[in-house]
Order: structure tokens, then sequence, then C-alpha cells
């Protein structure tokens, strides 16, 4: 029995609690006291939320309503309360108890209450029209608990007479949920029946009274679906029970309580009773085996009470002191990722895989039912991609962990075998070829290889919980208050961060961060353990994972949010199940629940990508992201606003208030002239104006002058602007106005000296008029002036003038334009916006794909001639005669290495590659060319080596590598096999570089291409090069040996043929072979046996019109004629056919030849690879026992010209390729 | 405490050398050194320089100096200098006056294995105590000798009080590259991690590793491994010829690189053992003739 596992959410402290209630849909539990006071908590957040005090003493029942927000509750003053947790008051009291009501209960539809009392009766109530409804009498003691069926017209009973009964309220149901246009009279009628109707049916009878338990039961539970009751009583004992429709029995008995059992239940999704009792346990028990799971002690508190949520796996329990919140086991799947896929453990305790990419789930691959108890799940998986193993810890036996390879294919439910187990709490891999295991019991942590050997182990620091990768040949080791960055080669720890509680962590993708997760905290830190930042969450963190560009995603109970390097966090979404991130990307966030099974939610990464490349500065992004979306909100403005950026939070905002702040504060005057305009209040145009007026934008200020009416100030502004004109129109403004002073100034300010004076007569003050008049000179003006007055000049006294005003005259006419204004606080950003900026597309280049035809003609055409080639070549292999084996000389008697003990040295791999294979190539390999050599006389007669030294050195130089060991040594000579996964010395076999299938893609391409190019000396030296290539090689397969020859006789015809074209060229330029008769029979004659090999045959087209035309050129028109004849019987490239068509029609005028040659277009024979002349059918010949070239017998004993290594009709064994 | 341990004072410096990062070894600051890790720091800041080819320095710091350590080291350096003959004198003589003391051990059976005498190197070395160098050394010896078998056993009995240490996880992969089959991916594993962590990193790590790729048949790998060697260190002989080699295996030219391999080391057993092979196929080809010659 492990008392491990059980996981405590919430403890509340309180006296001691006799109710509990779990709301089935938010996060909330009601809690009775024996105090007289009922609790409201929400055990998420772990707060109180609210309490209710109106019972009269200890208050025991408490129940939620299901959807309506309504609870009930029932104590020791003999009452029942229903109460709105929303108006949160009490709604009215249900009385008719006459003793302390024990339990109270809702129906789960109908508007009931179930409640029983110390009087020995169970009630029902109708809470609608707040009536009793039905008393249920028999019990002869307390009645300590009733509850209604969650289904059927059932209640069940537990008493302190020792019985449990059950109820049959079905008479209940049909009574109450008759139409109810009942008269007053009927209701008081039923009202007055109780509990017989006229039939003498009961409204509720007893149907089964259940006995087994020698003292008082207190309490008593249905299970959810099956006919199974349990029960709990003073004799400590917890009774199974069931009941069919017509009888009920004791099905077993839970022994385990020392003292009496005072609360019972079954668990609302597995075969499992939980318990609890004055011993101060909740123990759990298999509900099929009866036997005990799980028990967990209190120290002080005894349990007076269990209660489980309907939903989700969470139980609640009430003690001496409080109540707290609990589940059974852990709910996290045990997960890892690796790459695209997800590894997980469902609740089956099978090992599944998920792929991102394609979205689908695998069969399991394998079952780990053996592993742990059956009640434990596995707590981590860790995954090695190269050994393709998992490694799998349970806490079950206080702890161990599981090294297990998972089946290559992926098929069915496969029980593990081949484990390798241990004992440890976590288990991870930290290489491939190491994992590390912790025992918390003993502080140790080892590193062990894959065949489970500790490979070494070192004592963690003090208090170690758990450990983590920590990046290559390091661990994360967590301790209660630190994090400490562990090398296990020096067994010391590196780094130490102090963070409290670490749970988990996670890598980000490309390693260089991590994640640590707490219960309340996220840590970011670099891969050396330096903080980066850190963010505090009310409610628990869950997981976490990373997006590709470096945003944690990470989950609490009830969101998903994000967190950026720098710790700015938000909310992406909200989540109505907790779920455990494993992947982020996209849109798509991946997942498992709490079942285990993985699930894709949508997100929307806008905002985070955007402060993302807020962050990052980079604005294209940014830009892409405000077109392409709409971002708006005030979260998002504040931020930017916060960050610095009003420029950018300006694209964001409609609401011109804000717009305009925003705008004064990045100095965008054109948003903020714009809005003004909109709003058009004084205030706004009078920052405006300020903000215009510091960045020198004197039309900006001008306008805001305009629309304040701040004559003065649009006076001044002209002035130092120099606008007279518009200083003329403000004059007249202040004319029309009546406005003197302005007038005035604005006649100042133009040295209108005439209108200043007028003005002054206007307001009747000559004095000033004159003075003006007399400063300025204007005789006659003061003369008139005098006149109107009356008065002489002798009269006055007036004062020395000085020199009169000069007007200031505009140096520049600024006015026309605005200053230069303030340095632009325009980003990039903004101009990309207003789409100044050019060649910033937001759309990718849209791939070059100009040049790409010619060549993907080129190769079209290429795969088409190798198809062609493969095609014709099929018929031309069968002939070939493999021959028997020889066994070679060299394959001496095997000695064993292994077995010589001794001192001395042993045979090389290379000495081995001679002994284990027949093939010269591989004798090459391991450096013996005399065996080599010895091997291909006689298996193909080879005798001129000469050749074949550059493709011997070329095998030999690709047989070793040189490891680089200890300093001061020449590096240790390793051989390359071509048998990688074989180590057997007897098997191995070297690596043969330009194999078959190289030959093929590679040199035959090449010498195609000669071909079509015309270059045939190349070609033929390419040919020659496979022949020779082809001569010391290997193949994997046998299937393989009938492909190399079919290539050698192909590359063999290849050679002949260009050789006899590269022979024809070579007898001297047109005009020489053409002033020679003997040369010019020569050249045609060659020409046609060009046209002979067996070539491909869109080459063989190009030797035949290369015949056909020198032919027709030579007037030997008969040979023309059969060559035309054989290209369009070859048919192919309209071009040539037309060409061909021609010469046929020129030629069959006049079949006739003009050049006796030796070429009989209708006899069939082979070219002599010697002479270049025909070998009939039927005359003897000489074959190259490696190429199968031909030769006239005289021609025997001389070295093959088309491989030039064999000797011509020497006859072998045959070549091998396959050892 | 042994100062080789994980705990010790020498470790970091003494892996840097195993992994190769000779300079790393000669810039380590080991003024905090206790005295008695002073004169092994100094020993592994020699070798270091040695493989660097700088032993004239090396000579010219242990003349007239007693230590066995230093005139073992001494030997080594005339060793690489050419010397032969007087670096394996120095070295029998201290073989029979210190041939417990373990610098000598492992300077010794350098010298006499890279002079051939392979015998006398492993006897030399078999004295030793506990000292993971000359296991590598026995092991690559045994190794050389093609004796996998006794390599083998070696490293199995290093690896029992050896532990997860360095030279104990090399030597093991050294017969790993021997070995084939699973084991070359197992040493890849050692060689690749060793590789990729910048602080363990070397030319003579990525050449291992590519070593290993090429082995195993994953040539682009392998290529990228030591083009990315030779990148850092354009005249490392190895990472030359096993680029020469892979070239070779994928069937593509290797003049330009055997050129760069005669520029690095034209004593390099690639192009020494090349050249006898080729007067070899002279010699045997000789054997043969054509009954006609043409």
């Amino acid at each position: 029995m492990a008392s491990s596992g059980m996981l405590t959410k919430f403890e509340s402290k309180s006296s001691r609690a006799k109710g509990i209630a779990f709301h089935p849909k938010r996060p909330w539990i009601l809690v009775s006291l024996h105090s007289s006071t009922i609790q409201l908590w929400d055990y998420r957040m772990g707060t109180l939320i609210d309490r209710f005090e109106e019972h009269d003493g200890p208050v025991r029942g408490i129940d939620f309503h299901k959807t309506q927000p309504l609870f009930v509750s029932a104590g020791d003053d003999y009452k029942i309360k229903v109460w709105s947790y929303q108006t949160r008051r009490c709604l009215f009291t249900l009385n008719g108890h006459l003793d302390y009501v024990r339990t109270v209960f809702f129906h789960h539809e109908l508007p009931w209450i179930i409640s029983c009392s110390d009087d020995q009766t169970i009630r029902i109530w109708n809470w609608q029209n707040r009536s009793l409804i039905c008393t249920m009498t028999g019990h002869n003691h307390y009645v300590m608990c009733a509850q209604f069926h969650p289904k059927e017209d059932l209640v069940v009973s537990a008493s302190l007479d020792q019985s449990v009964r059950v109820w049959d309220i079905s008479g209940l149901r049909k009574k109450h949920s008759a139409p109810t246009s009942m008269s007053f009279e009927d209701q008081v009628a039923r009202q007055n029946q109780q509990q017989t109707d006229m039939f003498g049916n009961t409204d509720a009878m007893v149907k089964f009274v259940l006995e087994g338990h020698d003292r008082g039961v207190n309490w008593v539970a249905f299970h959810p679906t099956a006919p199974h009751i349990v029960s709990a009583g003073d004799d400590r004992l917890v009774k199974l029970w069931r009941f069919s429709e017509t009888k009920a029995w004791e099905v077993d008995t839970c022994r385990g309580h020392f003292q009496n059992a005072t609360g019972c239940l079954f668990h609302p999704h597995q075969d499992l009773i939980l318990s609890c009792g004055e011993d101060k346990t909740i123990r759990v028990w298999d509900s099929q085996k009866r036997t005990a799971v799980q028990s967990f002690k209190r120290e002080n508190d005894r349990f007076w009470v269990i209660a489980a949520h309907p939903e989700i796996n969470l139980f609640a329990a009430g003690h001496d002191n409080g109540v707290m919140v609990f589940k059974l086991e852990r709910e996290r799947p045990a997960s890892t990722v690796h790459q695209n896929n997800l590894f997980f453990i469902t609740k089956e305790k099978h090992v599944r895989s998920y792929d991102f990419q394609k979205n689908s789930e695998s069969p399991t691959l394998l079952s780990l039912k053996r592993l742990g108890s059956a009640w434990v799940p596995p707590r981590t998986l860790s995954y090695n991609p190269a050994e393709r193993s998992v490694l799998v810890t349970s806490p079950a036996d206080g702890g161990s962990y599981e090294l297990i390879n998972l089946p290559r294919d992926g098929s069915g439910a496969l029980e593990a075998t081949d484990s390798k187990r241990g004992q440890g709490n976590s288990a991870i891999f930290v290489a491939r070829n190491r994992f590390a295991v912790l025992n918390t019991a003993s502080q140790t942590v080892d590193i062990k290889d894959l065949s489970n050997n500790t490979a070494r182990s070192f004592k963690p620091p003090v208090g170690t919980t758990d450990i983590y990768f920590g990046g290559t040949g390091n661990l994360l080791i967590i301790t209660p208050t630190a994090v400490h960055l562990y090398d296990i080669q020096q067994k010391k720890s590196i780094a130490e961060l102090a963070v409290n509680g670490v749970k988990y962590v996670v890598w980000s993708n490309d390693g260089l961060h991590a994640a640590l997760l707490s219960k309340h905290n996220v840590t970011i830190v670099t891969k050396t353990l330096e903080q980066v930042s850190t963010l505090h969450e009310t409610i628990r963190i869950k997981s976490a994972t990373w997006d590709d560009a470096g945003v944690l995603l990470y989950s609490t109970l009830n969101h998903i949010k994000y967190t950026l390097m720098n710790g700015d966090n938000g909310i992406v979404r909200t989540l109505d199940q907790t779920v455990y991130l494993v992947r982020v990307k996209g849109r798509n966030v991946y997942c498992l629940d709490r079942a285990a099974k993985p699930k894709v939610i949508s997100i929307d990464p806008t905002e985070y990508r955007f402060k993302l490349s807020l962050v990052k500065r980079n604005y294209e992004e940014m830009l892409h992201i405000i077109k392409t979306s709409s971002l708006v909100g005030q979260s998002i403005i504040s931020y930017l606003q916060k960050k610095g950026y009003p420029e950018i939070a300006l694209q964001f905002v409609q609401d011109p208030a804000t717009r305009f702040e925003l705008a004064i504060e990045c100095g965008n005057l054109d948003v903020a002239v714009e809005v003004a305009k909109e709003l058009d209040r004084p205030a706004l145009w009078k920052r405006v104006g300020d903000e215009a007026l510091s960045h020198g934008n004197h039309q900006v200020v001008e306008m805001a002058y305009q629309k304040l009416k701040q004559f003065e100030k649009l006076s001044f502004l002209y002035l130092s602007t120099g606008d007279h004109s518009k200083l003329a129109r403000m004059a007249k403004i202040a004319e029309h106005r009546g406005d003197f002073t302005a007038r005035f100034q604005n006649a100042l300010y133009l040295g209108e000296v005439e209108d200043r004076i007028q003005m002054f007569k206007e307001i009747d003050l000559y004095p000033l008029a004159y003075m003006t008049a007399k400063a300025h000179g204007l005789e006659e003006e003061c003369q008139s002036i005098l006149e109107v007055t009356g008065i002489t000049e002798e009269q006055l006294t007036l004062p020395e003038f000085g020199a009169p005003l000069k007007q200031p005259q505009p140096v520049v006419p600024t006015y026309k334009a605005n200053w230069p204004t303030k340095a632009s606080s325009q980003s990039f950003f903004e101009k990309a916006l207003a789409g100044q900026l050019e060649g910033l597309s937001l759309e990718e280049e849209p791939a070059a794909a100009t040049n790409g035809f010619d060549e993907l003609g080129d190769e079209d055409i290429l795969t088409k001639k190798t198809a062609a080639l493969e095609v014709e070549d099929d018929d031309d292999a069968a002939g070939w005669d493999l021959g028997d084996d020889i066994v070679p000389e060299a394959d001496h008697d095997f000695v064993n290495v292994d077995s010589t003990e001794a001192g001395g040295a042993g045979s090389s791999e290379a000495d081995l590659w001679a002994r284990n294979s027949p093939l010269a190539a591989d004798h090459v390999a391991g450096g013996s060319f005399e065996s080599a050599m010895n091997l291909l006389n006689r298996q193909v007669g080879a005798v001129n080596f000469a050749p074949l030294k550059p493709r011997f050195l070329e095998i030999y130089q690709a047989s070793k590598t040189y490891l680089p060991a200890s300093a001061g040594l020449s590096p240790l000579v390793n051989y390359v096999r071509r048998t990688v996964d074989e180590t057997d010395p007897r098997q191995v076999l070297p690596i043969i570089p330009r194999d078959l299938e190289h030959l093929a893609s590679n040199d035959l391409q090449k010498g195609y291409d000669s071909m079509k190019s015309n270059k045939l000396e190349d070609g033929v030296q390419i040919f020659k090069g496979i022949l020779r290539a082809l001569l010391v090689n290997a193949v994997s397969a046998e299937g393989e040996v009938a492909e190399a020859k079919k290539l050698i006789t192909s590359a063999a015809e290849y050679a002949l043929a260009m050789s006899i074209e590269v022979t024809r060229r070579r007898l001297g330029t047109p005009d020489v072979v053409n002033a020679s008769p003997d040369l010019t029979k020569r050249s045609l004659e060659l020409s046609a046996y060009f046209t002979i090999p067996k070539i491909e045959v869109p080459h063989r087209q190009l030797a035949l019109l290369n015949a056909m035309n020198l032919a027709s050129r030579s007037k030997n028109l008969s040979s023309a004629l059969s060559f035309a004849n054989r290209m369009l019987a070859n048919g192919g490239a309209p071009r040539l056919l037309e060409n061909a068509k021609k010469v046929k029609a020129q030629a069959e005028r006049n079949p006739h030849d003009a050049v006796e040659i030796e070429y009989d277009q209708f006899a069939e024979f082979e070219i002599c690879a010697a002479s270049y002349t025909p070998i009939y059918s039927g005359t003897p010949f000489e074959v190259c026992a490696f190429d199968g070239s031909k030769y006239h017998s005289k021609y025997k004993g001389t070295v093959c010209t088309i491989c030039e290594v064999c000797e011509v009709g020497k006859k072998g064994s045959g070549l091998k390729f396959f050892a | 405490m042994d100062p080789y341990s994980a705990e010790g004072e020498l470790v970091n410096i003494h892996n840097h050398f195993h992994q190769g990062q000779y300079q790393e070894v000669v810039d380590f600051d080991t003024s905090a050194f206790s005295a008695e890790n002073a004169l092994p720091a100094r020993v592994l800041a020699h070798r270091a320089r040695i493989a660097l080819g700088q032993a004239d320095d090396v000579i010219a710091d242990v003349q007239g100096e007693s230590d066995p350590e230093l005139a073992a080291v001494g030997a080594l350096a005339q060793f690489s200098l050419g010397k032969t003959d007087e670096a394996v004198k120095t070295i029998e003589e201290l073989a029979s006056s210190a041939g417990d003391n373990a610098v000598v051990q492992v300077m010794g059976g350098t010298v006499l294995q890279a002079a051939g005498r392979s015998e006398e190197a492993l006897a030399l070395l078999s004295q030793h105590s506990g000292n993971l160098d000359a296991v590598a050394l026995i092991t690559q010896i045994h190794l050389e000798q093609n004796r996998t078998d006794l390599a083998l056993k070696e490293v199995r009995a290093a690896r029992s009080w050896g532990q997860d240490s360095l030279l104990v996880n090399l030597a093991e992969s050294w017969v790993g590259v021997r070995v084939g089959g699973d084991k070359y991916q197992q040493s890849f594993y050692v060689f690749e991690e060793l590789a990729q962590a910048p602080a363990t990193s070397s030319t003579l790590s990525l050449a291992s590793q590519a070593v290993c790729e090429l082995h195993l048949g994953r040539v682009e790998e392998a290529q990228s491994a030591l083009e990315l060697a030779i990148q850092k260190e354009p005249e490392y002989a190895e990472a030359i010829a096993n680029l020469l080699v892979l070239t070779v295996v994928i069937g593509k030219d290797p003049t330009d690189l055997k050129a760069a391999l005669q520029k690095a080391a034209p004593s390099h057993p690639f192009l020494t053992d090349l050249e006898e092979k080729s007067a070899l196929f002279d010699k045997a080809a000789a054997k043969y003739s054509p009954k006609v010659s043409a």
C-alpha cells in the first residue's frame, strides 16, 4: 500500500468541517462547519469567497444546486435553509424536522430536496413551492445520511439502527409530475393524504433493508452508473452492496479503518472506492478486488466527510481543522517531443506517438501494463531518437525507471520485452548513449549506459528533487530552492540560480534557453543558467512550450498565455479544460488533455508575434502583421505607448482623442491636425499650435491660430514670416472687428503711418495722430489735424523726435514654405505604412523561373534516353555466360584472430578482406594487388594491368580512414566497409568507390553526353574507364550482377562504335580523304561499321545520319538508301527523319554505289575490334572474356583493344561481382 | 586526491589536451594550481606545444632540467623533430631509471611506439598504475597491432575504474571504430558530442566525428564535418587525408586534396603508403604480359 500519489490541491484552516459540496462548474467548494458558519471557497485561487452565518449551531448538510445559483444547508437548529449565492442571502427556511438535520441534497432534475434527521425521518421537500412533499419513516434511530439515486427513482439511507435502506420513490414522482391543473381543494386533499393514496400505496416505499453493519451506519452512497451501494459505519467497515430489481445483497467488506468510518463514495470514473474515518485516514480501495490501493493519513485530524467532484478528478475531505481538496493521481500524461513527433503514454499505459505534420496518432507502440502498479500512472517519458528507446519513470515502488526499446515497426500493442529497469525517481537521457538516474532517497545521480551499467555516479547538491537535461554534458538539478547546472564530466555545479520550487524544465527549440516552471512562476534562463526574465501567475502553471521564434507559451489551469524573453506576457486564449502544451506551430497549439489525448487548439499568435517583432525591431514583420490582421485593442495601445512606440500605437487607434494624444506624443502633426479638424476643440488646436511651433511648422501654427482666432499671435507670426499680404489682411480684419489695438499693432507691423493716423483720428486721439504725423514728417496731415482740432502749432509743446520707425523688411520669404522642420520623428515603420518606402515588398519575390527551362528539357531527354537504353539492353544481357566459379587461391584457411591470446601483432582488416572475398576489387582494397591481378587473370584473362593502375589505386585510397588518436602517434588506420552493419571479421568487406549505381548515374551519362555532343575521343576514354571500373568492382546483391554485365556490354559497344568513328576521322581531312580512293573507301566502310554496334537508338541514329550523309556525298546511293531506311525504321526526331526521307527519295532514283565498299547491308556481321572489319556470321572469331568484344582469329593472344586489359581469346572463369 | 579526477585541478587542462584543443592547453591559466600540480600542468603544456609543432621551444625550456618528467617530454620533442635515435636513447635510460614515473611511461610509450618498437612501448606502459593516458596509449598500440581483442580488454578494464572519463570514452571509441557495426554509431556519439559543444570542439574531434560518419556511410555529413575542420585549420593533415579518402569514395577527383596533403604533411601515411602501393602495382603488373604483343 503506497501512501504516495495523493496530491493535495487546497487546504483550509477552520473549525471542524462537517459537510462539503463541490460546485459542478466553478472551482468552488462549500464547507459547512461545526461552528455554524458556511464557507464558500475558490479552491483554485485559494480564496474565501463568502461566508454565510444564519444557522444556529453546527451545520452538517450542504449541497449546491446543479444548475441554479442555489445551495441548501441544514443543521442542528432543525432548519433547512435555501440560499442564493448570487444575492448572498438565505431565500427561505424549511421547517419540519424535529431534531438535528444530518444531510441535505438536491434532486438532480426535480425541484426536490432530501433531508434526513435525528428525528428518524427522511423528508423530501419541494423547494419551488417550499413545501414538504414526503416523509419517510422506518428507521428506528438517527438517520445519518440519505441520498437520491443519480438517475433512478431511488433513495438510499443509512442509520444508526445499523441498517441501510433503499427506498422506491417512483410513486412520489408520478404524483408530482401529474398535470398540475388541480384545484385548490385537490391540493389540500393531497396534502392531507400524507403518504397513503387511495390504493394504499405509499409515495415512498422501503424497497430493501440492508443489514450487515454491526454498529451504526454513518454514510451511504450509490454508484454513479452501476447498481452498487457503498456504506461506512461505526463498525469501522466499508461495505459494498449490490441490488437488482428484486433483491439486494452484500458483496464484500473493506477492512482497514481502525476507528469509526465516517464517509465513503464511489470514484466517479474509476473502479475505486474512497472512504474516510475517525482514524485520521482517507483510504482508497479497488472496488473490483476490494483491496486497499492507497491510504493517506493526517497527524491530528479526524475525517468527518468526503465528497467527489461530479466532473473532474477531484475530491475533498472535511476534518477537525478544515477541508482538503485533493486528487488521487497526477493527470499529467507522461510525454516527450522529438522533432515532429510527440511520444506519450495513454491512460491505458500505452506508449503512442503523434505526428505534428500529419496530425495523426500512431497505433500503440508499446504497452507498459506491467510497469509499476495498476493505479499508478508513469510519471515521465524520455525518448532517445538515436536508439529509438524510451525511458519511463513511475512513482510506484518508491520510484522506478524502465529503459525499453520501441519496436521498429509500431504494429500492435506489444508488451515491453527486453526492458532494463532499476530504482530511481527521475531518469532522463543526457546523451544518446547515456542516461541519468536520480535516486532521491540516497541522493545520488547515476550516469548509466544503454546496457544499464552505471558509468559514473555522483552526489548531487543537497536536497535534489529532480533532474532535467541541461544541454550537452550537463544536467539541470532541481532542489527546492535552487536550480543547478551540473557538469557531468567535472562532477560539479557550474552555475546556480535561486528559484523556488521548480517542477518542470522546458528547453527552447534552439537549445539556447530554458523555461523553469514552478507552481506560480515561470523563469526563463539561458543555457548557462543566467536568468533572463521571470513572471508570476496567481493561477497554477501547468505546462509550457516554445514557439520557434523564441516566445514561450504556457498553460495555466484555464489559460494559454505567452511570455517573451523580456518578460512581456499576455493571454493567448482561455481554456475550458486543463491541457498540457507540447508544441506550437503557426496558429496551432498541440497539447495533451488529461485523458492523454492529443489535441490541437487554434490560437491567434498575432499579438505575441507583434510584440516579439517590436522587441526585435523587425519592422517589416510588424508592418505585415498590421496590414494583414485586425490588431486593435486598448492593451496593445497601452503596451506600445509604455514601450515608447507611440507612433506605432497610432496605427491601431480609432478613438480620435487617444489618436490625438499619441500623435502629439510622437510629433505626428498631420495626424494631429487631422484629428483636431475632426474634433475641432480649442484645447486641441492650442496643443497642435504649440507642438507645431516647436517643430517650426508655421503653416500648421497659422492654422491653429486661425482656428483659435488668436489674431495678435497670427499677426506676429505673419510679421516674423514676412508675410505682408496676410498682415494687411489682418489689419483689415482688425478694422472690421473694430479692435483698435489690433489695428494699431498691424499698422505698426506694416509701417502704415497713414492708417495709424487715420485710426487715431477715428478714436479722437488727435494729439497722438498729430504726433505720429509730425514724427513721420507728414506736414499736410499735421495741418489737417490742426485744422480739425482748431489748435495751432504754437500751442503745442513737442518732444524731440527720433528717426521715424522703419518698416522691417523680410530678408527671406519664409512664409512661402515651412522652416526646415524639427528632425523628422517618422520611423521607418511609419514611412512604410505611409507607403513611402519603395521596394519594401510584403510578398516574397517570385522564384526566378526563367532559366530553368532549358536544363529541364535536357534532363527530360536524358531520362528518356536512359529508359530507351534499358529497354534495349534487356535483350542483350541474356546471352552472357556467367561461367563456373573458381575458388580463388587467395581463399586461404581462415585464421581466427580473436582466439590468439598471446602478444604480437594480429592481421589487419585489409588482410581479412582478401581472405573473405573472391573479388579482385576486395583484394585491391586490402592492398594485395598480386592476388587481385591473379584473380583477374584467371577470371577474364587480364594481362595488361597498366591501364588498371588508376582504378587499383582509387580503390585502395578509399579503403582506409585516419582517426587521429593520441598526440604524437600516427593516426589510427581503420578500414572502410561496404558492409556497415557487419562486425564479424569473417564477413566484413571493403567499400569500393564508383560502384555500379555511381557508374550508371554518372560516368555512363557523361559517356552519352560525349556521344551527343560529338566528343568521341573523350567518349572512348569514358567508356573504357567504365569498363575498367567495372572490371574491378563489387555489387551489393546477387541481382545486380546482371545489371553490371549489361553495363559492361553496353560500354563495350559504345567504346567500339566510337573507336571506329574516331579511326575514320583520323584518316584525314575530308579533302585528303576524297583525294584518295583508298581512303574514301575506308572512310565509307568505317562510317558504315559505326552503325553496327548495339548502341542506344538515338545515338545509332546519329551514326546512321553520319553514314548516310557520307555515302550520299560519295554517290554511294545504295548504301545511303539502306541507312535512310534504317533511320526511318528507327523513328525519332522529325528533323532527322525529314533528312532521311530526302536522301531516300534522292537515292531511290539511282540506287547504285559509286564506290564499292566492304559492307553488305543485307548480311549479318559484327565488327572486329582490332581491325574494324566485318566478322560475318559463320566465320571463326575470338572474344575478350571481359567485355565480349569480337576479333578475327588472328588477333588471339593480343590485348583487347576495348578494355585494353584482357587477352583476346583467353578463356576465364568469368568475372565475379558478388562475394 | 587524483589530480586528474573530475574534482581535481588538472581535469580541464587534461581534457583540453585530449580533446585536441592544444592552444587552450598552452593558454591555460595554471597560476592558481597547487604546487604539486604545477609540474603535470607544465608537462601537458609542453606536450601541447609539441603537438602544435613548437618542439624547439620545449627543448629550450626543458634544457638542463633534472626532473625525469621534463626529460621525457624533451625526448618526445626531439623525436618530433626527427632525432629518433637520441630520443629513443633518452627514453631507454629513463625507462630503466624512472620506469614507474607516469609521464616517463606515457612519453616513452609514445616515442617507442612511434619508433616502431611496440613491444617495448607496451612493456614500459604496462607498469602504469591507474593512469588513463597510459591506458589510452596501450589501447592505441593494440589497435595498431590489429589486436582489437586486447584493446577491447584494456578499455573494459579501464571502464571499471576510470568511470566515464574522457579518455576512457575516447579509447572505447577508437576501439569502436575498429570493431564497427553498432559501435560506429556509439563512437560517433562520443566524438560528435565533443565536436559539437563549443567548449570541447576541436578539429581533432571534428575529424574523428567525420571518420565515424564515413564508416557509417554518411558521406555528406562526413564531408561537411571535414570541410569545417579544414576551414578551421587549413593545414590539418588528418582532415585533409580523410577528406581525400572521402572524395575517392564518392568517386570524385582527389588531385587537389592530394596536393594539399603533400603540402601539409609530406610524410603522411596516406602518401607514403600510396607510393609504396604504386611501386607494388608496377612490380606485380610486370609479371603479366599478353602472348602476342600488338
